[in-house]
């Protein structure tokens, strides 16, 4: 049986306390949230932090609301909350779909969006969607808050721009604007508890149903350091009129556009190749859907 | 040092003093004396360690038992009432979907609330709703199909 090592428990009750709580100890402080992550690495004895600080009995941190006419999602909300939130599935269902490949229903219940996005694994599945979306998260440390774009948050496997001390506390997304879809495709051995081998989100603008491409967002995920933008396809495709000739040729070019390594989950030619099938298939899944919608949604 | 907590289980109230660093599967088993929930890998990937914690399956051996404060838990010795085993109970027992019993109380617990959740469900919504369960026995399929007639037996 895996043990846990000692540590202190902490549950304060505001914003406030936590952040003395967690600055006060540096590195050797972690906020907990689901634990799905940090339990595991701490069972493991890769991370050996001397307190746990939980921040359950501080309100408003689990809230799914619309804001402007975008979503603000709390840092605490699950991941089954949001695959299951009507509000996500008719304004983003990319992330919907993301947040429903996560793991086991027995994980999700418990595993939050903000520790999917902090734990910066280069596999994680609501980054790919919500990088496609635009969405931004807000950082608090002591004394002064931030904002930061999730295109600008990563920095490598498990390091991102935040420092110790800080906590994640909402994530923002933008409007849609009209004829847009997207789609997430995540490659795996099995359908469930799985790690990808390939992932990849797209999002697509139309300026009119039968007119050009005037936005086009593909996030590769899985096969760099951290999920990046293929901007060499992106630009491949803006300003153009959809076809399926177009969308092979970004796809082939943004399979030149990942770096991944080879190991027990893929070597790293089957994974360029993956990219390029499955930048497609979200392509032409993203302009359906772009076609379909008049307002919202992706 | 060990925290005072209080949390209902299967419908019993209790009180206890626990350390930081035990799971909610230690807490259950070892200061409980519930040893119907299991524990496999520890980590989070076979489901053996699956409890219902305030209305939705969880993997127990990830949850501290200090983050269980003030929850209302059900394992595996609360399914079955003064009337009788639960009906997946039945049908676990009576269609062959249990061989070593080990992944049993967790695929039961996880079966009961898909069906709270949703009475009808097709093959593919059981097989996804017991995906975070692992089997080594009995290939699934008749767990599958006991999880569908204990459906059907509801209705009535
Ligand atoms: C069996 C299993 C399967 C999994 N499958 C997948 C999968 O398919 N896809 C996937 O992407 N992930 C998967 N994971 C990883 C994990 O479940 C997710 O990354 C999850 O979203 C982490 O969230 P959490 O709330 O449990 O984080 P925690 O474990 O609580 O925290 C993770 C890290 O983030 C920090 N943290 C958390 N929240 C905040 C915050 N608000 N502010 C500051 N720091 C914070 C913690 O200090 C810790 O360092 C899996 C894990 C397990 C055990
Ligand atoms: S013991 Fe908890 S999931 Fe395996
Ligand atoms: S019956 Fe043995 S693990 Fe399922």
């Amino acid at each position: 049986m895996l043990l846990l090592p000692k540590f202190d428990y902490e549950e304060p009750k505001s914003m406030r306390e936590a952040l003395a709580m967690l600055s006060e100890l540096k590195e050797n402080a972690k906020v907990i949230a689901g634990g799905t992550d940090l339990l595991v690495n701490m069972k493991k004895g890769t991370v050996k932090p001397t307190r746990l600080v939980s921040l359950k009995k501080i309100g408003g941190l689990r809230e799914i609301a619309r804001e402007d006419a975008g979503l603000s999602i709390g840092s605490h909300a699950t991941i089954s909350e949001i695959a299951d939130s009507a509000l996500v599935a008719s304004l983003f269902p990319v992330l919907a779909r993301s947040a429903s490949c996560l793991g086991s229903p027995l994980i999700r219940n418990r595993a939050t969006i903000g520790g999917n996005i902090v734990t910066a694994r280069p596999a994680a599945d609501l980054p790919p969607a919500l990088m496609v979306l635009g969405a931004e998260v807000q950082l608090k440390g002591k004394g002064k808050g931030r904002t930061v774009s999730l295109d600008s948050f990563f920095t490598g496997p498990g390091s991102s721009v935040m420092k110790a001390g800080e906590v994640l506390t909402k994530i923002s997304i933008p409007p849609v604007p009209s004829f847009t879809g997207g789609d997430y495709i995540k490659l795996g051995h099995r359908a469930a508890l799985e790690i990808a081998i390939v992932a990849v989100a797209s999002r697509l603008t139309l300026d009119r149903p039968d007119g050009v491409i005037v936005d086009a967002r593909i996030v590769l995920s899985s096969v760099a350091p951290t999920a990046v933008h293929a901007p060499l396809a992106e630009k491949a495709l803006t300003g153009q009129r959809p076809s399926e000739e177009l969308f092979a040729r970004a796809a082939s070019i943004a399979a030149t556009e990942c770096s991944p390594i080879t190991d027990m989950r893929g070597g790293a030619n089957y994974r360029c190749d993956m990219v390029g099938i499955l930048t497609r298939r979200t392509l032409l899944k993203a302009f359906h859907d772009a076609l379909g919608m008049k307002e919202g949604g992706a | 040092m060990k925290k005072l907590i209080t949390l209902t289980v299967n419908d019993s109230a209790y009180e206890v003093a626990v350390a930081p660093n035990r799971t909610l599967t230690q807490l259950l088993r070892d200061d409980l004396n519930l040893l119907g929930t299991k524990e496999g890998c520890g980590v989070g990937d076979c489901g053996a360690c699956t409890v219902i914690m305030d209305g939705k399956p969880v993997n127990s051996c990830l949850v501290l038992a200090v983050q269980a404060d003030g929850s209302d838990i059900t394992t595996i010795e609360g399914v079955a009432t003064s009337a009788g085993l639960h009906p997946v109970q039945q049908t676990f027992v009576g269609m062959g979907a249990i061989q070593c019993g080990f992944c049993t109380p967790g695929m039961v617990l996880s079966a009961t609330r898909l069906l709270e959740k949703n009475p009808h469900p097709t093959e593919h919504e059981v097989r996804q709703a017991l995906s975070g369960n692992l089997c080594r026995c009995t290939g699934y399929q008749k767990i599958v199909e006991a999880v569908q007639e204990a459906s059907r037996r509801m209705k009535k």
